[in-house]
């Protein structure tokens, strides 16, 4: 009876279930070795977020920043087998997005002889928001202060943002930073912003 | 532009503005509606097992404002190594036509997925040529299965929508 008990909770509860950052991300990646598809979404449907912050932060628009994403979660699909350390996987991923947000840029500024109707659209500095998402002056004034910053700086302060959520705490420990502290590199970041956004309005 | 290095920022103040940075992630540049499910559909492949080198293919620039934005037909490009993929879509009533040229040329296997709608695949000629007809709109991934070499290739796009 016991037995039949035990492997119907295995059946049910997958080995992931309960567990929390690191150990959850790990749990995942060594299901998915052993074949378990549901364990790949698990960590697409959770990690997606924090992909998609590297790939904006490093300047890419949204069309080139979603095909970042899905080409950074086949990379894990690859690579899934030969993942040294399975807790580390969102340093992993973390490195894997900049590094193919950095080719796609690469490749962005190489291209010549745009019509100019597509460079109006390709050359654009700032990477267009959500559709009518900067519905107010303050809006459109906080993203192009924002994206005015160094990338360096895009990026920290929107790890920043997701290292501050409980299911994101395992980005703080990447980043090496205390939880709910700034370190004098945010600072800095954070000073730039706010001088950018009030040089945006005249600098009153 | 004035600098405020020098100046000590409240924690606050700094509280505030990270409150800003909040704001602009959460609200004014989400993760895009579906891109989740689009990524799952993505990884969803089958035959794939160690034996398979698995490469990501990268769309060319183009098909940002080909496919995704306009929504209409036209001709896309995906390229990995020395591989590069043409592709012509032609709409046919509901369906569409897909024409699609390989370089280097190889008689390759070709599959074209579309969320909801399963695959349909044939074999590029050895000018490197293939057709696809009756394929259905949608959430579309494109993947080219190569066996020439020591280890069988496969190459797989971004989804792309078509």
């Amino acid at each position: 009876m016991g037995a039949v008990t035990e492997l119907h909770t295995a059946r049910t509860n997958p080995p992931w279930d309960g567990l929390e950052g690191a150990e959850r991300h790990a749990a995942c990646v060594l299901a998915a070795r052993a074949g378990d598809k549901a364990a790949l979404d698990v960590l697409v449907a959770e990690l997606t977020p924090l992909v998609w912050h590297i790939a904006r932060g490093g300047g890419l628009d949204r069309a080139a920043a979603e095909d970042v994403v899905q080409t950074v979660w086949l990379a894990l699909l690859r690579h899934v087998e030969s993942i040294t350390e399975p807790k580390a996987l969102v340093g992993w991923l973390i490195t894997t997005a900049r590094r193919e947000a950095s080719r796609t840029r690469q490749r962005g500024s190489a291209q010549v002889e745009l019509s100019p109707e597509v460079a109006e659209h390709v050359l654009s500095t700032e990477p267009m928001p959500e559709a009518e998402a900067l519905r107010t002056e303050r809006d459109r004034q906080l993203w192009s202060a924002f994206h005015k910053l160094d990338q360096r700086c895009q990026e920290l302060l929107r790890l920043t943002v997701l290292a501050g959520r409980a299911e994101y705490r395992v980005v703080a420990e990447q980043l090496r930073m205390p939880h709910g502290s700034i370190g004098p590199t945010r600072g800095r970041c954070i000073n730039t912003l706010r001088a950018l956004y009030h040089d945006g309005d005249g600098g009153r | 532009m004035r600098t405020m290095d020098d100046y000590e920022m409240e924690p606050a103040e700094q509280e505030y503005w990270l409150s800003q940075v909040a704001r602009l992630v959460d609200e004014l540049d989400p993760v895009p509606p579906g891109l989740v499910a689009r990524a799952q559909f993505a990884i969803a492949i089958e035959d794939i097992d160690a034996e398979v080198e698995l490469e990501a293919a990268r769309w060319a620039e183009s098909h940002s404002l080909v496919g995704v934005r306009g929504g209409a037909p036209g001709t896309i490009t995906f390229f990995v190594g020395d591989l590069t993929v043409m592709v012509n879509v032609t709409r046919t009533g509901e369906k569409q036509r897909i024409d699609g040229w390989l370089v280097p040329a190889g008689e390759h296997g070709v599959e074209v997925r579309v969320a909801d709608h399963g695959s349909s695949a044939t074999t590029a000629d050895e000018g490197g040529r293939f057709v696809l007809t009756e394929v259905p709109r949608g959430t579309t991934q494109i993947l080219v299965r190569m066996n020439g070499g020591p280890k069988p290739r496969t190459v797989v796009t971004p989804t792309v929508e078509l």
